[in-house]
């Protein structure tokens, strides 16, 4: 989702929203093979629920396609999926609150679903990664939001501001308390286990 | 360099933002200051992870085809939730009728059918004894006394009835229990797909502001500023 694309991949995916405007199955499908599995792999990280992940997705894709006649390819149409994205995910997000009072972050279940990677590394390496990314679901959610297409996405803060519909200053101060939260959240983690996952890591 | 100096570079340089003297500054104080280091490993260490951990969950491979089954039929766009329950629902409340057919629930009827609940055989055929005949031991009556031996009998019949009848209670009693969270499921399932769909009627630039964390967001209204 980077917008320093090049211009022939922009002329690319231009022509391509031109063809899907124009209903042609074959240019809609290419759309959501190139960007799903970025939007569902951000919206799973907001939403740590599968199902509910699909939905929003699928909600985004359908969102973008009743309103490509607006879109505007000076824009990336990546970035404008993500902030539909967000802004479903949002009200899903506040929907759930609703039902339930305040998100609980303990019912997130992180059981199994670093099972994969963590067999092919060590003990200490996946419990790192396990206590990160619980710090990381224990984030606001503009902030977890920001700190996830920071890093993850690689976007700018300038792109952020787009997807989060926020001043970029006000990005940035969410990027910079979602750090500290972080490192709060992080702080009971020993010297050895930082150094070992840094040397490893390269 | 003081720490608190130190410590307010951190995002810029985290960014990719510091300029080259002040990195080189705050390099320096790095070295010297171990709090600093570990404050600065910890939040490398977490961008590390962050940006480059596997993700443990993909979509389904249909994903693509049924997005474009519901851009081609609208009377499709259900939430995925809304169709798995449907999937799930006929099955389960068909085993309910089912289950209460067998418990007999619908059966007002003909009393000298047995009925079998739960483990529980029922024979609704009063045991009679009668005068001259010998006992055959079924009925686990062994007194000669002809009328203490009726009344034994009766008694445990009437003892039998109750216990079956409990039992049929409480399994009917758990049925609908079971058939009330189905309906209390299927409550949620509309309300949610009606705010879906009401929520598609106000897209794009109509949509309710939203409260989160305290800030009010903006209506969406995309694509807000332009790329370059």
């Amino acid at each position: 989702m980077n917008e320093n694309a090049s211009g022939a991949d922009r002329q690319q995916e231009a022509q391509l929203i031109a063809r899907a405007r124009e209903g042609d199955r074959v240019a809609l499908r290419e759309l959501v093979d190139l960007h799903k599995d970025r939007l569902f792999a951000f919206i799973w990280r907001m939403t740590r629920n599968h199902h509910d992940a699909e939905d929003i997705c699928q909600e985004a894709f359908l969102k973008a396609f009743a309103s490509l006649g607006t879109f505007s390819t000076k824009y990336r149409f990546s970035t404008w999926l993500f902030t539909i994205g967000y802004r479903v995910c949002l009200n899903g997000l506040r929907r759930k609150r609703n039902v339930t009072g305040e998100l609980d972050v303990s019912a997130l279940s992180l059981a199994g679903e670093n099972g994969a990677s963590q067999s092919l590394e060590s003990e200490e390496a996946g419990q790192l990664k396990q206590k990160v990314w619980e710090a990381v679901d224990r984030l606001s959610i503009p902030q977890r939001a920001a700190v996830l297409l920071f890093y993850r996405h690689e976007l700018s803060c300038q792109e952020i501001a787009r997807v989060l519909e926020f001043p970029v200053a006000t990005v940035k101060s969410h990027l910079h308390r979602g750090r500290g939260r972080l490192r709060e959240m992080l702080e009971s983690l020993n010297e050895e286990d930082l150094h070992q996952f840094r040397s490893l890591s390269g | 360099m003081r720490c608190e100096e130190a410590r307010q570079l951190f995002d810029a340089y985290l960014d990719g933002e510091l300029s080259k003297s002040l990195a080189t500054e705050l390099a320096a104080h790095r070295v010297r200051c171990p709090a600093c280091r570990r404050a600065l490993a910890l939040l490398e260490v977490s961008g590390q992870i962050i940006a480059s951990d596997r993700e443990p969950v993909t979509l389904d491979e249909d994903f693509s085809g049924r997005l474009l089954a519901c851009v081609e039929a609208p009377e499709r766009r259900w939430p995925l939730r809304v169709r798995r329950t449907l999937f799930y629902a006929g099955p389960l409340a068909a085993a309910a009728v089912i289950a209460l057919a067998f418990l007999g629930v619908f059966d007002r009827g003909n009393g000298a059918q047995p009925h079998e609940v739960a483990g529980h055989k029922e024979t609704r055929e009063v045991p009679v004894y009668v005068p001259g005949e010998e006992s055959t031991g079924d009925s686990g009556v062994n007194s000669p006394d002809e009328t203490a031996a009726a009344e034994y009998a009766l008694e445990q019949w009437m003892k039998q009835a109750q216990q079956n009848s409990e039992a049929k209670r409480q399994s009917v009693e758990s049925l609908h229990k079971a058939l009330d969270l189905t309906i209390g499921q299927w409550l949620d399932i509309l309300e949610e797909a009606k705010d879906a769909s009401a929520s598609e009627e106000h897209f794009p630039g109509a949509d309710t502001p939203l409260e989160v964390d305290g800030n009010e967001t903006d209506p969406i209204d995309i694509p807000v500023d332009p790329v370059d």
